[in-house]
Protein backbone atom coordinates (compact mmCIF):
# COMPACT_ATOMS: atom_id res chain seq x y z
CA UNK A 1 0.00 0.00 0.00
CA UNK A 2 2.92 2.31 0.56
CA UNK A 3 4.33 2.89 -3.27
CA UNK A 4 0.11 3.69 -3.85
CA UNK A 5 0.59 7.00 -2.66
CA UNK A 6 0.70 6.79 0.57
CA UNK A 7 4.39 7.84 1.56
CA UNK A 8 6.15 7.63 4.71
CA UNK A 9 8.20 10.60 5.97
CA UNK A 10 11.77 10.12 6.55
CA UNK A 11 11.73 9.45 10.00
CA UNK A 12 8.65 9.69 10.45
CA UNK A 13 5.74 7.20 11.75
CA UNK A 14 3.11 6.09 9.68
CA UNK A 15 -0.65 7.62 10.54
CA UNK A 16 -2.37 3.92 10.80
CA UNK A 17 0.55 2.57 13.26
CA UNK A 18 0.21 5.84 15.11
CA UNK A 19 -3.51 5.15 16.12
CA UNK A 20 -3.33 1.58 16.53
CA UNK A 21 -0.47 2.02 18.70
CA UNK A 22 -2.28 4.49 20.91
CA UNK A 23 -5.74 2.50 20.39
CA UNK A 24 -3.47 -0.50 22.26
CA UNK A 25 -1.92 2.01 24.94
CA UNK A 26 -5.28 3.26 25.56
CA UNK A 27 -6.59 -0.16 25.92
CA UNK A 28 -3.87 -1.04 28.48
CA UNK A 29 -3.82 1.80 30.69
CA UNK A 30 -4.05 0.43 34.19
CA UNK A 31 -7.57 2.30 34.92
CA UNK A 32 -9.41 0.72 32.21
CA UNK A 33 -8.30 -2.29 33.05
CA UNK A 34 -9.17 -1.74 36.95
CA UNK A 35 -13.18 -0.32 35.70
CA UNK A 36 -13.30 -3.67 33.24
CA UNK A 37 -12.10 -5.95 36.54
CA UNK A 38 -14.62 -4.03 38.81
CA UNK A 39 -17.08 -4.43 36.26
CA UNK A 40 -17.09 -8.07 35.15
CA UNK A 41 -15.85 -9.10 38.36
CA UNK A 42 -19.40 -7.16 39.99
CA UNK A 43 -21.53 -8.68 37.61
CA UNK A 44 -20.34 -12.14 37.67
CA UNK A 45 -20.30 -12.22 41.90
CA UNK A 46 -23.92 -10.28 41.53
CA UNK A 47 -25.85 -13.16 38.63
CA UNK A 48 -24.19 -15.94 40.92
CA UNK A 49 -26.29 -15.07 44.24
CA UNK A 50 -29.84 -16.31 43.30
CA UNK A 51 -28.12 -19.23 41.19
CA UNK A 52 -26.44 -20.14 44.67
CA UNK A 53 -29.50 -19.82 46.77
CA UNK A 54 -31.69 -21.69 44.31
CA UNK A 55 -29.70 -24.10 42.65
CA UNK A 56 -33.07 -26.85 42.12
CA UNK A 57 -34.59 -24.09 39.70
CA UNK A 58 -30.86 -23.36 37.93
CA UNK A 59 -30.61 -26.89 37.42
CA UNK A 60 -33.82 -26.86 35.35
CA UNK A 61 -32.99 -24.05 33.58
CA UNK A 62 -29.59 -25.50 32.29
CA UNK A 63 -31.91 -28.83 31.53
CA UNK A 64 -33.78 -26.34 29.42
CA UNK A 65 -30.57 -25.86 27.64
CA UNK A 66 -31.07 -29.30 26.32
CA UNK A 67 -27.12 -29.68 25.61
CA UNK A 68 -26.20 -31.59 28.30
CA UNK A 69 -27.39 -35.63 29.45
CA UNK A 70 -29.49 -35.30 32.06
CA UNK A 71 -27.01 -37.00 34.06
CA UNK A 72 -24.65 -33.84 34.02
CA UNK A 73 -26.97 -30.99 35.07
CA UNK A 74 -27.51 -30.95 38.57
CA UNK A 75 -23.39 -31.28 38.62
CA UNK A 76 -23.05 -28.38 36.58
CA UNK A 77 -26.13 -26.38 38.36
CA UNK A 78 -24.33 -27.10 41.34
CA UNK A 79 -20.95 -25.90 40.62
CA UNK A 80 -21.32 -23.30 37.68
CA UNK A 81 -22.71 -20.42 40.05
CA UNK A 82 -19.68 -21.05 42.48
CA UNK A 83 -17.25 -20.57 39.61
CA UNK A 84 -19.01 -17.62 38.34
CA UNK A 85 -18.40 -16.10 42.37
CA UNK A 86 -15.16 -17.01 42.67
CA UNK A 87 -13.68 -16.48 39.39
CA UNK A 88 -15.78 -12.99 39.90
CA UNK A 89 -13.91 -12.38 43.75
CA UNK A 90 -10.58 -13.25 42.47
CA UNK A 91 -10.91 -10.48 39.58
CA UNK A 92 -12.51 -7.93 41.81
CA UNK A 93 -9.96 -8.49 44.39
CA UNK A 94 -6.84 -9.01 42.60
CA UNK A 95 -6.02 -12.75 43.35
CA UNK A 96 -4.82 -14.29 40.07
CA UNK A 97 -6.66 -11.73 38.02
CA UNK A 98 -5.45 -13.37 34.45
CA UNK A 99 -6.43 -16.50 35.46
CA UNK A 100 -9.87 -15.37 36.62
CA UNK A 101 -10.33 -13.28 33.64
CA UNK A 102 -9.79 -16.10 31.80
CA UNK A 103 -12.22 -18.38 33.13
CA UNK A 104 -14.69 -15.73 32.93
CA UNK A 105 -13.98 -15.05 28.88
CA UNK A 106 -14.44 -19.31 28.66
CA UNK A 107 -17.61 -19.50 30.82
CA UNK A 108 -18.98 -16.54 28.47
CA UNK A 109 -17.90 -18.50 25.30
CA UNK A 110 -19.64 -21.26 26.19
CA UNK A 111 -22.86 -19.37 27.34
CA UNK A 112 -22.90 -17.86 24.11
CA UNK A 113 -22.28 -21.14 22.55
CA UNK A 114 -25.42 -22.76 24.01
CA UNK A 115 -27.28 -19.51 23.47
CA UNK A 116 -26.62 -19.42 19.72
CA UNK A 117 -27.65 -23.39 19.91
CA UNK A 118 -30.68 -22.91 21.88
CA UNK A 119 -32.12 -19.84 19.49
CA UNK A 120 -31.17 -22.02 16.28
CA UNK A 121 -32.95 -24.86 17.60
CA UNK A 122 -35.96 -22.35 18.22
CA UNK A 123 -36.18 -22.88 22.04
CA UNK A 124 -38.11 -19.81 23.76
CA UNK A 125 -36.56 -20.43 27.30
CA UNK A 126 -34.92 -18.51 30.20
CA UNK A 127 -31.02 -17.56 29.42
CA UNK A 128 -30.90 -17.86 33.66
CA UNK A 129 -28.37 -15.13 33.74
CA UNK A 130 -29.87 -12.23 36.26
CA UNK A 131 -32.21 -12.11 38.87
CA UNK A 132 -34.92 -13.30 39.25
CA UNK A 133 -33.38 -16.59 37.61
CA UNK A 134 -35.54 -17.62 34.86
CA UNK A 135 -36.80 -13.46 34.43
CA UNK A 136 -34.86 -13.41 31.29
CA UNK A 137 -35.54 -14.64 27.80
CA UNK A 138 -33.23 -15.74 25.97
CA UNK A 139 -32.69 -13.43 22.72
CA UNK A 140 -30.04 -12.41 20.64
CA UNK A 141 -30.34 -9.78 22.79
CA UNK A 142 -28.72 -12.15 25.73
CA UNK A 143 -25.74 -13.03 23.14
CA UNK A 144 -25.31 -9.32 22.13
CA UNK A 145 -24.90 -8.51 26.32
CA UNK A 146 -22.78 -11.69 26.59
CA UNK A 147 -20.23 -10.72 23.60
CA UNK A 148 -20.03 -7.67 25.21
CA UNK A 149 -19.09 -9.08 28.43
CA UNK A 150 -16.64 -11.17 26.76
CA UNK A 151 -14.60 -8.39 24.70
CA UNK A 152 -14.58 -6.41 28.15
CA UNK A 153 -13.20 -9.65 30.22
CA UNK A 154 -10.25 -10.22 27.79
CA UNK A 155 -8.76 -6.49 28.86
CA UNK A 156 -7.49 -7.74 31.88
CA UNK A 157 -6.39 -10.70 29.89
CA UNK A 158 -4.42 -9.21 27.51
CA UNK A 159 -3.18 -6.51 29.55
CA UNK A 160 -2.87 -7.11 33.42
CA UNK A 161 -3.30 -3.94 35.15
CA UNK A 162 -0.28 -2.74 37.43
CA UNK A 163 -3.56 -0.93 39.54
CA UNK A 164 -4.89 -3.19 42.17
CA UNK A 165 -2.64 -5.59 40.95
CA UNK A 166 -2.38 -9.36 42.96
CA UNK A 167 -0.42 -12.35 42.29
CA UNK A 168 0.03 -12.57 38.69
CA UNK A 169 -1.44 -15.54 37.04
CA UNK B 1 10.00 -1.72 19.76
CA UNK B 2 8.10 -4.26 22.18
CA UNK B 3 11.43 -4.79 23.98
CA UNK B 4 11.55 -0.98 25.19
CA UNK B 5 8.02 -0.41 26.05
CA UNK B 6 8.25 -3.86 28.19
CA UNK B 7 11.16 -1.78 30.03
CA UNK B 8 9.59 1.83 30.09
CA UNK B 9 6.42 -0.05 32.14
CA UNK B 10 9.23 -1.51 34.03
CA UNK B 11 10.55 1.89 35.25
CA UNK B 12 7.30 3.36 35.33
CA UNK B 13 4.61 1.80 37.32
CA UNK B 14 1.78 4.09 35.53
CA UNK B 15 2.35 3.31 32.16
CA UNK B 16 0.16 1.28 30.46
CA UNK B 17 1.54 -2.82 30.14
CA UNK B 18 2.65 -4.52 26.96
CA UNK B 19 0.36 -7.08 25.87
CA UNK B 20 2.13 -10.26 26.78
CA UNK B 21 3.21 -12.89 24.12
CA UNK B 22 0.61 -15.70 23.30
CA UNK B 23 2.08 -18.73 23.99
CA UNK B 24 4.04 -18.05 27.49
CA UNK B 25 0.90 -16.09 28.68
CA UNK B 26 -1.12 -19.07 28.35
CA UNK B 27 1.10 -21.27 30.10
CA UNK B 28 0.88 -18.99 33.24
CA UNK B 29 -2.78 -18.23 32.90
CA UNK B 30 -4.07 -21.63 32.25
CA UNK B 31 -2.87 -23.72 35.06
CA UNK B 32 -3.98 -20.73 37.84
CA UNK B 33 -7.78 -20.69 35.83
CA UNK B 34 -7.80 -24.86 36.68
CA UNK B 35 -7.21 -24.33 39.96
CA UNK B 36 -9.80 -22.26 40.18
CA UNK B 37 -12.06 -24.09 38.41
CA UNK B 38 -10.99 -27.23 40.67
CA UNK B 39 -11.71 -24.92 43.64
CA UNK B 40 -14.66 -23.87 42.50
CA UNK B 41 -16.09 -26.69 41.84
CA UNK B 42 -15.17 -29.06 45.18
CA UNK B 43 -16.56 -25.64 47.05
CA UNK B 44 -19.86 -26.45 44.96
CA UNK B 45 -20.41 -29.76 45.58
CA UNK B 46 -18.84 -29.32 49.06
CA UNK B 47 -21.55 -26.91 50.18
CA UNK B 48 -24.67 -28.59 48.10
CA UNK B 49 -23.70 -32.00 50.10
CA UNK B 50 -24.14 -30.01 53.52
CA UNK B 51 -27.02 -27.13 52.50
CA UNK B 52 -30.47 -28.28 53.49
CA UNK B 53 -31.77 -26.54 49.82
CA UNK B 54 -28.55 -29.11 48.02
CA UNK B 55 -30.45 -31.04 45.25
CA UNK B 56 -28.66 -34.84 44.14
CA UNK B 57 -25.79 -34.50 41.98
CA UNK B 58 -26.41 -37.47 39.71
CA UNK B 59 -30.11 -37.78 39.35
CA UNK B 60 -32.19 -40.99 41.54
CA UNK B 61 -33.07 -43.67 39.28
CA UNK B 62 -36.80 -43.31 38.95
CA UNK B 63 -37.95 -46.31 41.06
CA UNK B 64 -35.76 -44.76 44.10
CA UNK B 65 -37.28 -41.98 43.62
CA UNK B 66 -40.77 -42.96 43.33
CA UNK B 67 -42.99 -42.19 46.41
CA UNK B 68 -44.29 -45.95 48.59
CA UNK B 69 -47.80 -44.83 47.41
CA UNK B 70 -47.54 -44.87 43.94
CA UNK B 71 -48.83 -47.94 41.92
CA UNK B 72 -46.58 -50.63 40.57
CA UNK B 73 -45.69 -49.59 37.15
CA UNK B 74 -45.92 -51.99 34.50
CA UNK B 75 -42.34 -52.68 32.41
CA UNK B 76 -41.31 -50.59 29.71
CA UNK B 77 -43.21 -47.72 31.70
CA UNK B 78 -41.03 -44.65 33.41
CA UNK B 79 -42.04 -42.94 36.22
CA UNK B 80 -41.15 -39.17 35.75
CA UNK B 81 -41.15 -36.81 38.70
CA UNK B 82 -42.49 -33.57 38.97
CA UNK B 83 -39.34 -31.40 39.03
CA UNK B 84 -38.61 -33.92 35.72
CA UNK B 85 -42.04 -33.07 33.98
CA UNK B 86 -41.14 -29.49 34.86
CA UNK B 87 -37.76 -29.62 32.95
CA UNK B 88 -39.58 -31.69 30.01
CA UNK B 89 -42.59 -28.95 29.93
CA UNK B 90 -40.33 -25.92 29.77
CA UNK B 91 -37.94 -27.57 27.08
CA UNK B 92 -40.83 -28.80 24.99
CA UNK B 93 -38.96 -32.09 25.07
CA UNK B 94 -41.92 -33.95 25.64
CA UNK B 95 -45.62 -34.24 24.39
CA UNK B 96 -48.34 -34.50 27.40
CA UNK B 97 -51.18 -36.22 27.50
CA UNK B 98 -53.75 -35.77 30.06
CA UNK B 99 -55.22 -39.29 30.75
CA UNK B 100 -58.74 -37.57 32.55
CA UNK B 101 -62.14 -37.66 31.45
CA UNK B 102 -63.12 -34.86 28.93
CA UNK B 103 -64.81 -32.63 31.53
CA UNK B 104 -62.25 -33.25 33.91
CA UNK B 105 -59.54 -31.91 30.89
CA UNK B 106 -61.75 -29.03 30.17
CA UNK B 107 -61.71 -27.73 33.48
CA UNK B 108 -57.79 -27.41 33.56
CA UNK B 109 -54.72 -29.20 31.85
CA UNK B 110 -51.28 -28.55 31.13
CA UNK B 111 -51.04 -25.94 28.21
CA UNK B 112 -50.57 -27.77 25.14
CA UNK B 113 -51.33 -31.72 26.50
CA UNK B 114 -53.65 -33.40 24.83
CA UNK B 115 -56.50 -35.30 25.91
CA UNK B 116 -56.52 -39.52 25.88
CA UNK B 117 -58.50 -41.24 28.40
CA UNK B 118 -57.84 -45.20 28.48
CA UNK B 119 -61.75 -45.26 28.17
CA UNK B 120 -61.92 -44.09 24.84
CA UNK B 121 -58.85 -44.78 23.25
CA UNK B 122 -59.18 -46.47 20.11
CA UNK B 123 -61.23 -43.34 19.38
CA UNK B 124 -59.38 -40.93 20.55
CA UNK B 125 -56.29 -42.48 19.25
CA UNK B 126 -56.44 -41.68 15.50
CA UNK B 127 -57.08 -38.15 16.39
CA UNK B 128 -53.80 -37.55 18.02
CA UNK B 129 -51.87 -40.65 16.34
CA UNK B 130 -49.88 -37.82 14.17
CA UNK B 131 -48.53 -35.82 17.27
CA UNK B 132 -48.17 -38.93 19.07
CA UNK B 133 -45.75 -40.80 17.21
CA UNK B 134 -43.61 -37.93 15.72
CA UNK B 135 -43.32 -36.69 20.01
CA UNK B 136 -39.55 -37.51 20.57
CA UNK B 137 -41.14 -38.83 24.03
CA UNK B 138 -44.17 -39.17 25.65
CA UNK B 139 -45.10 -37.68 29.23
CA UNK B 140 -48.57 -39.28 30.60
CA UNK B 141 -50.45 -37.82 33.72
CA UNK B 142 -53.75 -37.85 35.43
CA UNK B 143 -55.32 -36.35 38.31
CA UNK B 144 -52.56 -37.49 41.17
CA UNK B 145 -50.59 -40.43 42.71
CA UNK B 146 -53.33 -42.56 43.52
CA UNK B 147 -55.08 -42.78 40.19
CA UNK B 148 -54.60 -45.17 37.35
CA UNK B 149 -55.33 -43.73 33.95
CA UNK B 150 -52.28 -42.57 33.05
CA UNK B 151 -50.98 -45.86 33.89
CA UNK B 152 -53.50 -47.27 31.33
CA UNK B 153 -52.95 -44.90 28.86
CA UNK B 154 -49.54 -45.16 28.81
CA UNK B 155 -49.45 -48.97 28.45
CA UNK B 156 -51.62 -48.76 25.61
CA UNK B 157 -49.37 -45.93 24.04
CA UNK B 158 -46.61 -49.05 24.35
CA UNK B 159 -48.83 -51.82 22.83
CA UNK B 160 -49.06 -49.15 19.46
CA UNK B 161 -45.30 -49.49 19.48
CA UNK B 162 -44.10 -46.66 21.05
CA UNK B 163 -41.27 -45.84 23.23
CA UNK B 164 -39.87 -43.36 25.55
CA UNK B 165 -43.45 -43.07 27.55
CA UNK B 166 -43.34 -41.36 30.66
CA UNK B 167 -45.77 -41.61 33.13
CA UNK B 168 -45.91 -38.36 35.39
CA UNK B 169 -47.22 -39.80 38.66
CA UNK B 170 -47.91 -36.85 41.08
CA UNK B 171 -49.93 -35.70 38.19
CA UNK B 172 -52.19 -32.61 37.76
CA UNK B 173 -52.82 -32.13 41.46
CA UNK B 174 -48.93 -31.93 42.18
CA UNK B 175 -48.66 -29.50 38.94
CA UNK B 176 -51.01 -26.86 39.91
CA UNK B 177 -49.68 -26.85 44.00
CA UNK B 178 -46.36 -26.25 42.71
CA UNK B 179 -47.55 -23.49 40.47
CA UNK B 180 -47.27 -24.92 37.32
CA UNK B 181 -48.40 -23.32 34.16
CA UNK B 182 -52.49 -24.50 33.42
CA UNK B 183 -54.77 -24.03 30.46
CA UNK B 184 -58.79 -24.57 30.37
CA UNK B 185 -61.47 -25.67 27.90
CA UNK B 186 -61.54 -28.14 25.23
CA UNK B 187 -58.30 -29.34 22.76
CA UNK B 188 -58.04 -26.74 20.31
Amino acid sequence: MEGLGERRRPGGKRPGAMSRRSVAAWLGHPLVGAVCRLLIGGIFIYTSLPKLLRPDEFARLVAGYRILHPDLVNLVGVTLPWMELIAGACLVIGILPQSSAALIAGMLAVFIGAGLLALARGLEISCGCFFPIGGDRLTWVTLLRDAVLLVLALQPLVWPSSFMRGRRG
Amino acid sequence: MAGSSSQNSHRNPAAPASPPEVGSGLTKVLPGALVLLLVSAGLGIAVDRLSPRGIPLLPRPAEEARSEAALPLPPGLVAMSLEQARAAFDAQSALFLDAREPQEYEQGHLPDALNLPPSDFEERFLDVADQVQGAESLVVYCEGIECSDAIETAERLLETGRTQVYVFEAGWKAWVSAGGPAAKGPEP
